[in-house]
C-alpha cells in the first residue's frame, strides 16, 4: 500500500498531502487539515453530519475519496465565515441557540448555507428536502427550523 | 415563598471553595459535578449563579467535571442536574451574596442605601471606595463559611432576581463555527487511533486470527492487541485503523457459545422465568405475595383489560461513543463523555487494582444521547488499551455498527392492564403489571461485568442475572404508580430473565412504557363511560399543580380546532411522582397507507422555579421529538444470529419531515425547588400520540412503534 499526492483546496487554502487512494475526504479534512468541525456520524451517507460544500454543492464527505476532490473548492463549517463575522446561517443558529449537543449542527448549517447560496427564498418544501437525511438525536429540530425560518423572513 | 432546601450536594460540599474559584479577576469560575450531554446544563448553572450573585452571565464560567477537583454529584441522569447541582449552586450563590454584602457594609462602614452593586463590585456612592467578590474571596470569612442546608423565607426575600433572561448558550458560538471540541476531536502528538474488532454477537469466543493477516498488519505498521477475545487495531493514522479493523472482520474465526434468541421477544417476556414484586403507593417495590386481580360483577361497573407492547429502543447518539486514555507514570488520565465519571473512576481503579488517586477522568463532550450508551464501555476499552501502550494517548472511537449493536438498549416491555370504572366515572380499581428486562446495568466497581468488553477480556461468557431494584420509581417500575387517586391499585413489576439483548438506562427508564400504557388505558376507560379525557384526569387528581398543568394545556388547545381528518390526543404525568409535571397534546393525521404525520404539539410544563426558560423549552420539545420517534418508528430488530439494526437504514428515527408546530408553556413556581425537565415529556408524549391514533382509527393500537406493519396486524387482531 502506498500513498499518493493529493492537492486539496479547502476554505480557500491549497495544500498538498500524501494519502492512501481510498481515504475518504472526511479523514483528510479532520486529520490532515486539522479541521474537526466536520463530524463523522455513520460513515454510510445516512446521517448528514459530515456534510461539506464542494464547488457550491452540498456533499457528504464520509465516503467520498479525497483524491476525487482535487481541483475543486471545498468549504467546511470552519470556512463559512470568519472569526469576526459569521455567515448568516451561523448567525441565526447562534441567535436562536439552535443546537443541543451540537454534533449534528455543522452538517445542518452547511446544508442550509448551500441551499441559501442557490435560492435566497426557499420554500418550506425546499428546506425539508434539503434537510432530508440530516439526523439529530437531541431533538433540536424545532429550534433549528425556527432559526432557518428567521433567515427566510428577513 | 417557602423555605429552600440546598439539596444533596451541599451535604458533602458546603464550602465556597467547593463551588467557586475567584482566582481570575473579573470572572467567577463555578464547579459542577454534572456534565453537558446536550441539555446545556453549563449555561443553566451559569445563569443561576449570575442572576443570584448579581454579576453578568458572561462573567461566569462553568468548569468541566474533572474527578480530581470538581464535586462528586453522582451520575448526570434522572433529570436531577438542575435539581441537584442547580440547587447547590443556588444555595452557594445566595450565601455568597448575603455574606459579601454584609462584609462590604462592615468593611466600607456604610449603610445599605449607600451602596452601588455592579458586576461583582460594591461601591460606596459617596466615597467611591469599593470592594469586590474577588477581594472578598481572599478573606477568612469567605474561606470559613459553611453553606447552610436550608434557607428560610427571610433570607430568600432579600435575594431578588428575574427568571426570564435571554442568554447566549455558553458553547453556541463554538458549535456554529465548528470549533467546539468533542472527545472525537482530541489530538495529541503521541497518539494511537484505535478501533475494536467485534464478533457478530455477544457470546463469541476467539478461536483464531488468520496468520497471513497478522503479517500484513506488521508490514503496514499496524498494532494488533488481543487479550482473551478482545481485539483491537491501532495505528497513528486513523484511516488505517478504520480500514484494517474492517478488513479484520473476515480474518477471524469465532466460536459462538450461545445464540442470540430463540423466540419473539414478546413471547419471551410472557414465558421466561421472572421475579415479581408488588409496587405500593409511593412507588417502592416489595417482595411480597402478588394479589390476584379483583373481579367485579356489579352492573354499574365496566371493566376493561388491555396489553401494550414496546420493542427494544436504542440511545443512538449521532456521533458514536469515543474516549481517549493515557497511562503514564502508573497513572491513568481518561477523557470521557460518560454520564457517570466518578463511578467510572472507581471501576477503573478496581479493574486495574490500583488506588483511585491513580485514575483521573476528565469530562469532554460527546454526542447527545440521554442515558447509558456506549460512553462507559468505550472509556473502559480505551483505558485497557492505554495500559498496554504506556505513554501513548489512545483515542478509541466506536463505529456506527458498534454503537447500534453493542450499546445497552432500553428494554422491550409489556404492560398488562385491568381497570374498573363505575357510573360516576370513578375508577374503582386499577391494575398495571410491567414485564421487562432491567433498566439499570451501569458498570460499577462491583459490577465490572456490565462493561460489554469485560467478558471478552476474561473469556467468561457466563450469564449474569440482574436483581430487581426496589427503591421508589427505580427502573422498570418508574411511574408505574400513577399520580391519580384511583380507589384501589394493584401494581406489579416483573423483572424477566434471559431476554436476548443487553439493556440499561435509556431516558425515562420504565416510565415511558408505564405512562404511555396508563395514559392510553385511562382514555379507554373514559371512553367506555363517555367521559372527556381532561375531565377524567382532573377528577382523579388532588394535586393542584397537576390540575393547573392540565388546565393550561386544555385552554391552550381550545384556542384552535382540529382540522378535518386530524385527530387529537393528550397525555399527562408527574415524573417519578416527585419531579416535574407535564401535560402534552398532539394533533396528527394518518394517511391511507398508515403513515402518521404530526401536525401540532402542545406542551405545558411545571418544573418548579424556572432556572432557564428557553433551556426548559428546548428540553421539553427535544424530549417530545425523541419520544415521538420512539412511538412512531423505533425498534431494534434482531434474529437468532445477530442484531439486524446495524445502521440508520435498519433503525429508522424521526427526521425533519415529521416535526409538529410546538406551543410550549412553562409555568414558573418562583421559590419552589428546581425540578428537572429532561425526561418528563416522554411518557405523556407516548400517551398523547397513542390516544390521537385511537381517535383516528377508532381502535386502540397496542404495539409500538406505530408502523404500518404493527398497525395493520393490531387492526386485524
Ligand atoms: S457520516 Fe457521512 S452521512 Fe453520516
Ligand atoms: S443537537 Fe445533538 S444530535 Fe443534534
Amino acid at each position: 500500500m502506498s500513498k499518493v499526492e493529493c492537492k486539496l483546496n479547502v476554505n480557500g487554502l491549497t495544500k498538498k498531502i500524501y494519502i492512501f487512494e481510498d481515504k475518504p475526504l472526511i479523514f483528510a479534512l479532520r486529520n490532515d487539515f486539522g479541521l474537526t468541525g466536520t463530524k463523522l456520524g455513520c460513515g454510510l451517507e445516512q446521517c448528514g453530519s459530515c456534510a461539506v460544500i464542494i464547488d457550491g454543492e452540498k456533499k457528504l464527505s464520509c465516503n467520498l475519496p479525497a483524491i476525487d476532490c482535487q481541483n475543486k473548492e471545498i468549504v467546511t463549517i470552519e470556512g463559512l465565515g470568519t472569526d469576526t463575522s459569521l455567515n448568516s446561517v451561523q448567525e441565526a443558529f447562534k441567535k436562536f441557540n439552535a443546537a443541543q449537543c451540537g454534533y449534528c449542527t455543522s452538517g445542518i448549517i452547511i446544508t442550509v448555507s448551500s441551499l441559501l447560496e442557490k435560492k435566497n427564498k426557499p420554500t418550506s418544501e425546499d428546506i425539508l428536502n434539503a434537510l432530508d437525511g440530516h439526523l439529530c438525536r437531541c431533538g433540536s429540530h424545532s429550534v433549528v427550523l425556527k432559526a432557518i425560518e428567521s433567515l427566510i423572513e428577513n | 415563598m417557602s423555605n429552600f432546601d440546598s439539596g444533596p450536594s451541599i451535604k458533602s460540599y458546603n464550602k465556597f471553595q467547593d463551588w467557586f474559584d475567584f482566582s481570575k479577576t473579573g470572572s467567577i469560575r463555578v464547579y459542577s459535578g454534572k456534565v453537558d450531554i446536550g441539555q446545556h446544563i453549563s449555561s443553566t448553572l451559569a445563569l443561576i449563579a449570575s442572576k443570584i450573585v448579581n454579576i453578568n452571565y458572561d462573567q461566569v464560567e462553568i468548569i468541566r467535571l474533572d474527578t480530581d477537583f470538581t464535586p462528586n454529584e453522582g451520575i448526570t441522569a434522572s433529570s436531577l442536574s438542575v435539581a441537584n447541582s442547580g440547587s447547590a449552586i443556588k444555595a452557594a450563590s445566595i450565601t455568597l451574596k448575603t455574606n459579601f454584602i454584609n462584609y462590604a457594609l462592615n468593611h466600607l462602614n456604610i449603610n445599605n442605601e449607600d451602596i452601588q452593586f455592579e458586576n461583582g463590585v460594591i461601591k460606596d456612592k459617596n466615597s467611591n471606595k469599593s470592594i469586590s467578590y474577588w477581594d472578598y474571596a481572599e478573606t477568612d470569612d469567605y474561606k470559613n463559611t459553611i453553606i447552610p442546608e436550608q434557607f428560610d423565607e427571610e433570607v430568600l426575600k432579600k435575594i431578588t432576581y428575574a427568571n426570564n433572561q435571554k442568554i447566549e448558550l455558553k458553547n453556541i458560538k463554538e458549535i456554529v463555527t465548528g470549533k467546539y471540541k468533542y472527545v472525537h476531536d482530541i489530538n495529541f502528538p503521541n497518539m494511537l487511533h484505535a478501533r475494536i474488532v467485534r464478533p457478530h454477537s455477544y457470546n463469541c469466543e476467539l478461536v483464531k486470527i488468520n496468520e497471513d493477516f497478522k503479517k500484513r498488519l506488521i508490514e503496514n505498521n499496524i498494532n494488533l492487541f488481543v487479550k482473551g477475545s478482545f481485539i483491537a487495531i491501532l495505528s497513528p493514522d486513523e484511516f488505517l485503523a478504520v480500514k484494517f479493523s474492517e478488513l479484520a472482520k473476515n480474518q477471524i474465526v469465532w466460536n459462538e457459545n450461545r445464540k442470540l434468541s430463540n423466540d419473539n421477544v414478546f413471547n419471551s417476556l410472557n414465558t421466561n422465568e421472572k421475579e415479581s414484586l408488588i409496587v405500593k403507593p409511593g412507588g417502592e417495590a416489595f417482595n411480597e405475595k402478588i394479589p390476584e386481580i379483583q373481579s367485579f360483577d356489579q352492573e354499574n361497573i365496566v371493566t376493561l383489560s388491555s396489553e401494550f407492547r414496546k420493542n427494544y429502543l436504542m440511545h443512538g447518539p449521532i456521533g458514536p461513543s469515543a474516549s481517549c486514555s493515557i497511562y503514564s507514570n502508573n497513572k491513568f488520565t481518561v477523557y470521557s463523555h460518560s454520564q457517570s465519571n466518578f463511578a467510572l473512576k472507581q471501576s477503573l481503579s478496581s479493574y486495574f487494582n490500583i488506588d483511585t488517586s491513580k485514575v483521573t477522568i476528565k469530562f469532554m463532550p460527546g454526542s447527545g444521547c440521554y442515558g447509558h450508551n456506549g460512553a462507559d464501555d468505550v472509556a473502559f476499552e480505551a483505558s485497557v488499551l492505554s495500559k498496554a501502550y504506556p505513554d501513548f494517548h489512545i483515542l478509541l472511537k466506536w463505529t456506527r455498527e458498534d454503537e447500534h449493536c453493542w450499546e445497552p438498549y432500553g428494554s422491550a416491555s409489556i404492560n398488562k392492564l385491568f381497570g374498573a370504572i363505575n357510573d360516576n366515572g370513578q375508577i374503582v380499581y386499577w391494575s398495571n403489571e410491567a414485564f421487562s428486562d432491567t433498566y439499570l446495568s451501569r458498570p460499577s466497581n462491583e459490577e465490572l461485568y456490565n462493561f460489554t468488553s469485560f467478558k471478552f477480556l476474561n473469556n467468561d461468557f457466563t450469564k449474569i442475572r440482574s436483581k430487581p431494584k426496589t427503591s421508589a420509581h427505580m427502573g422498570i417500575h418508574r411511574n408505574l404508580d400513577p399520580l391519580y387517586n384511583f380507589s384501589k391499585t394493584r401494581l406489579v413489576k416483573n423483572l424477566v430473565h434471559d431476554l436476548p439483548l443487553r439493556t440499561s438506562a435509556l431516558r425515562t427508564l420504565g416510565a415511558f412504557a408505564n405512562i404511555t400504557s396508563s395514559e392510553s388505558f385511562l382514555n379507554d376507560l373514559a371512553f367506555a363511560k363517555n367521559i372527556d379525557p381532561f375531565k377524567i384526569r382532573k377528577n382523579h387528581l388532588d394535586d393542584e399543580r397537576a390540575i393547573e398543568v392540565l388546565e393550561n394545556l386544555e385552554n391552550t388547545m381550545k384556542k384552535s380546532h382540529a382540522k378535518p381528518n386530524n385527530y387529537r390526543g393528550i397525555g399527562f404525568s408527574r415524573y417519578k411522582n416527585s419531579a416535574a409535571y407535564c401535560a402534552v397534546g398532539v394533533e396528527l393525521n394518518i394517511s391511507d397507507d398508515l403513515d402518521i404525520k404530526l401536525i401540532n404539539a402542545w406542551i405545558t410544563v411545571d418544573a418548579g422555579e424556572i432556572a432557564y426558560e428557553d433551556g426548559i423549552k428546548a428540553q421539553a420539545e427535544g424530549g417530545f421529538i425523541q419520544a415521538a420517534s420512539w412511538s412512531l418508528y423505533e425498534e431494534v430488530l434482531f434474529d437468532t444470529k445477530e442484531i439486524i439494526s446495524k445502521d440508520w437504514d435498519s433503525y429508522k428515527i424521526i427526521g425533519f419531515d415529521n416535526i409538529p408546530i410546538f406551543t410550549t408553556n412553562v409555568i414558573d413556581r418562583k421559590g419552589s425547588p428546581y425540578l428537572g425537565v429532561g425526561e418528563v415529556v416522554a411518557g405523556p408524549t407516548g400517551g398523547a400520540i397513542s390516544n390521537a391514533l385511537r381517535d383516528a382509527l377508532g381502535q386502540r393500537i397496542k404495539t409500538m412503534p406505530f408502523t404500518k406493519e404493527n398497525i395493520t396486524s393490531d387492526l386485524l387482531n
